[in-house]
């Protein structure tokens, strides 16, 4: 056939009329989907209304269990499981709550569903029931299935269901990468003992090989959630060949011996909560061991050990050639427990890292008055230039300058005077000048300010000065402020 | 004559090879990229049925993130995107903003509004940058830090955020634009899930206009007034939902928007921060990642996710369309031009020979085709080269197939997120998408071609565009 212009005339018209039925048909399906999503939620907003209270009550024992199952196995809709799903896990329940969400959830015949459907026993839905819904699509289409595969591991998680965690570790090695990474995340919230070695097992695979399904930090992230009598049983990884499979392993027990002592200062790793072989692991093995990184992290774990042995450790890895290994040992020492090594520890403020030199302020910082006396004696004392700028630095952002200058005002010619007058030869002056500013009607505070630093060269001290020498209501404030305007002019003329 | 009449004849047959196969590459790639979106974004939604915030809220290896906020001129907006990011659901969260060298009272308001003190703090800069004037902090307050900095542009604020980020990842929030609660948990999702090492992470914006704010928080979503700024609803729904969702797929992310990613800091860093050379400095830092993993054998991965959510102010007025139109094109030339080494190379795979070949014919060079193409197709019509009705059933053509992605664009999000509650407001997106080909799109096709044009003649500085607060504020 010759190839026509009319022949394209109506090519394209035929492709006009099909992009016009398509807007039609997009429009309408959008309409559709609109109207059934809202009738959906009708009605499960309806049972919602309805059976939320039962819940809530059976949960809280205000209503009596067998009522509120009975009630609860009335429901009857086409979407009778993901209304009952809704009912029972849309809201957080306390600990006391969650035996009575288990068995409610066991006696629905929920767990039964959910552990089926995880080990790949989903229900085929009929093709009508797969147009007409979602869930039935799901259920319908066999590559789909993951999802509610990945949803019944999830929704055992969250009831904490610990007979189910042979199934969730079988999961772990499941082709598919959602329903592993859900796997992991359910163990690691029932948090059974017997499933933490195959979870340190997939923790190895995924050192060796990168490629596979569960990032480090999925893996990592679970084994942290376990109790530190769990952790125990990575003596072998701590032993491992492999350098990362060590530092993974001392980092899953920095995590866990850190969120132990959250909030307890005096928490300590004994006998009584950590083997005594993992104690001589930490301390024997660990801050030696040739991979920098299980140096490092071994640094809090060894600073929570009640050994005796803990700090002289601790003070090794402060001379580690490695500057983060150096850094984890200065943040390591914080806590009063190690006070009488505040002088060993004020050494490494001049650090050549200043990462190091800021761990090590910030350290002193933290043992309160003797160790800002440490910091402030440094700070009039060394003629190192960065570990001044880093004290200089954590004066500021913990916001000591307004009481140093209300020590100085109060002492005179103490300590806190010297301070100030150092910041102002380093040209630190913004925060002073901020403080004076905020300060206006102290006037006692702006005259003590005028004798100390009146003249200094500081172009901010200066400025400063000019305009309270122009405007400043008190009389005796102004005078002082222009008696030091006049020094300093006297100055440059000299 | 004969032989100029011949001249005419022959550029006339490459021009509508041209417009067509420009017509047939762009809806083609781009029918591809609604089917692979509908699929993509279908299943992420239900596979959110089991994806809890909470294990990344509570997890004690979720990493820290700096949010970094470059400002300037802002004093409209500026606190009240402050606000809502120290308000951001993230367990380990920095706000830095960078104040470049406003001559407004943008810093002054920050101050105020915060109580921040000005301190001498120590600047380590890694990468270069214009001097830094000042750190404003409150004690009280000691995960927000601003900056003030000499002005030399949004990438230099962006690196002064970066060279002062301690944090392994920062995310990057323009100053006009407000974050969802957990936005940036959302947007770190595939960055921790991922095995392989994820230096960017993208998130979707949508137009703020017309929604009712309170205290940093998009409280009310609506549509706005003007049909201007709807337009641009749909415009933004189409290329977040189904461009990016599609590309991402297809793994030749060239597109980030700076408005709202998250970036791995030393990757970031080690390939140079954002260049200066450039109007578009998140596309081109993402080429430019691209090259550096090519150029290292490093494997990276870009990720692109549909429901971490920035609100963000789009222009509503002409002026201020044109400037931000014209500013994206000449940036998008101009980084194209910049790393054209890439095109059809194989190093590249994806991004070189699918996704960087389209976006030079079809988003930059396609402005070009298409604008010349309202003109030259009727001087062929009237020298009797085409016939007038199959030109007219084309231009129909192209504007049923143009309104068919842009409705296709409502219904991926109708089938996902429906952030516009009301059948009025639904009804309206559909409308609005159904009519965007007839006048708006040739509205900006118009500022498309002055940015080209812009890019051919050297005028490439930077139009700033100024945002009037057209939001509604609700005490």
């Amino acid at each position: 056939m010759p190839f026509l212009i009319e022949n394209i005339t109506l090519v394209v018209l035929a492709l006009f009329v099909l992009a016009l039925l398509g807007n039609i048909f997009l429009i309408g399906v959008v309409f559709h989907r609109r109207h059934r999503r809202q009738k959906f939620f009708r009605r499960v907003d309806a049972f919602r209304e309805r059976y939320s209270p039962v819940v809530a009550g059976v949960l809280s024992e205000r209503l009596d269990y067998p009522d509120g199952l009975e009630q609860l196995r009335t429901i009857a809709c086409p979407d009778r499981l993901t209304v009952l799903e809704r009912l029972c896990l849309e809201k957080k329940v306390s600990p006391a709550e969650e035996p009575r969400l288990r068995r409610l959830c066991e006696d629905l015949g929920l767990v039964k569903i959910w552990q089926q459907r995880l080990m790949g026993r989903v229900d085929q839905a009929s093709l009508r029931e797969a147009l007409s819904n979602p869930q039935g699509l799901l259920r319908r289409v066999k590559i789909l299935h993951f999802l509610i595969r990945s949803k019944s591991a999830e929704n055992l998680g969250l009831i904490r269901h610990e007979a189910s965690w042979p199934l969730l570790v079988k999961a772990l090695d499941d082709p598919n990468p959602d329903l592993q990474v859900v796997a992991v995340r359910s163990l690691a919230a029932i948090h059974h003992p017997a499933s933490f070695p195959p979870l340190v097992e997939q923790l190895h695979k995924a050192v060796v090989d990168p490629a596979g399904n569960l990032s480090v930090r999925i893996l990592k992230s679970a084994l942290v959630s376990f109790s530190l009598q769990s952790a125990g049983k990575l003596r072998d990884s701590l032993r491992h060949t492999n350098p990362r499979i060590r530092f993974l392993a001392t980092d899953v027990i920095r995590e866990i011996v850190e969120r132990e002592a959250l909030g307890r200062p005096e928490f300590r790793l004994d006998s009584r909560n950590f083997s005594e072989e993992m104690a001589e692991i930490c301390l024997t093995a660990l801050p030696f061991d040739e991979n920098p990184d299980v140096r490092a992290r071994s640094a809090p774990v060894i600073a929570r050990l009640a050994d005796e042995r803990a700090a002289s450790t601790l003070l090794k890895l402060l001379d580690d050639s490695i500057w983060f290994v150096r850094l984890h040992a200065a943040r390591s020492f914080a806590g009063s427990r190690f006070l009488q090594h505040a002088v060993r520890i004020s050494k490494a403020l001049t650090d050549p890292n200043w990462r190091v030199r800021e761990a090590a302020v910030r350290t002193l910082r933290g043992f309160g008055a003797p160790g800002l006396d440490l910091l402030t004696a440094h700070f009039l004392a060394t003629s190192d230039r960065y570990s001044r700028e880093q004290i200089a630095d954590e004066f500021q952002r913990a916001g000591l300058i307004p009481a140093l200058m209300t020590r100085s005002t109060e002492t005179g010619n103490g300590r806190e005077t010297a301070v100030l007058r150092h910041l102002a030869e380093m040209g630190k002056t913004s925060y002073m000048i901020a403080a004076l500013e905020n300060g206006a009607g102290n006037g006692k505070l702006r005259t003590s300010f005028l004798e100390l630093l009146g003249q200094s060269p500081d172009p901010q001290i200066q400025q400063w000065v000019e305009e309270v020498a122009a405007r400043e209501a008190d009389s005796d404030v102004r005078i002082l402020a222009q008696e030091a305007l006049g020094d300093i002019r006297n100055q440059g003329d000299d | 004559m004969e032989l100029w009449r011949q001249v005419f004849i022959h550029g006339m047959d490459i021009f509508n090879i041209l417009i067509i196969s420009y017509f047939l590459i762009g809806n083609g790639v781009y029918t591809l990229l609604m089917a692979l979106s509908l699929a993509t974004v279908w299943l992420y939604n239900r596979r959110m049925a089991y994806q809890d915030m909470d294990e990344i809220r509570e997890s004690p290896v979720t990493p820290p993130v700096t949010i970094v906020i470059p400002a300037w001129n802002e004093e409209q907006m500026i606190v009240e995107t402050t606000k809502s990011t120290l308000q951001t659901d993230y367990p380990e969260l920095e706000v830095v903003v960078v104040d470049d060298g406003s001559n407004d009272g943008t810093l002054a308001r920050l101050v105020e509004h915060f109580q921040l003190t000005k301190m001498d703090l120590i600047y380590r800069p890694q990468i270069p940058t214009r001097p830094v004037l000042g750190f404003y902090m409150n004690p009280e307050l000691p995960n927000l830090l601003v900056v003030s900095k000499e002005n030399g542009g949004k990438p230099d604020a962006l690196n002064v955020g970066i060279n002062i980020c301690r944090t392994p990842y920062f995310c990057t929030l323009d100053s006009d634009s407000i974050l969802e609660k957990d936005a940036l948990l959302r947007l770190m999702r595939p960055v921790i899930h991922s095995p392989v090492n994820t230096v960017a992470s993208g998130g979707i914006v949508r137009v703020m206009n017309g929604c009712q704010i309170r205290d940093g928080r998009v409280m009310k979503v609506a549509l706005p007034k003007s049909s201007l700024e709807r337009f641009q609803v749909v415009e933004y729904l189409r290329s977040f939902l189904f461009g990016r969702t599609g590309w991402d797929l297809l793994g030749g992310t060239l597109i980030v928007s700076g408005a709202f990613a998250v970036f791995h800091r030393e990757t970031v860093m080690e390939a140079g921060g954002f260049a200066h050379d450039t109007v578009t400095e998140d596309m081109d830092l993402i080429i430019q990642l691209h090259h550096w993993a090519a150029l290292h054998g490093r494997r990276i991965r870009m990720s692109f996710t549909s429901d971490p959510v920035c609100w963000t102010e789009c222009p509503a007025t002409l002026r201020m369309l044109g400037k931000q139109r014209r500013r994206w094109q000449l940036g998008l030339c101009q980084t194209l031009w910049k790393h054209s080494e890439m095109l059809f190379n194989r190093k590249y795979g994806i991004v070189g020979n699918f996704s960087f070949p389209f976006h030079l014919y079809v988003e930059a060079l396609g402005a070009v085709v298409e604008f010349l193409g309202y003109f030259m197709v009727p001087l062929a019509i009237i020298f009797g080269m085409v016939p007038a009705l199959l030109y007219l059933l084309f231009v129909l053509l192209s504007l049923a197939y143009g309104g068919l992605l842009s409705i296709g664009a409502v219904l991926l999000e109708e089938l996902t997120y429906r952030r516009y509650p009301s059948y009025a407001d639904l009804a309206k997106l559909l409308w609005f998408a159904f009519i965007e080909n007839l006048g708006y799109r040739q509205l900006v096709l118009y500022y498309r071609f002055e940015g080209v044009v812009r890019f051919l003649t050297g005028s490439w500085h930077w139009e700033k565009v100024t945002h009037v607060g057209v939001t509604r504020q609700v005490s």
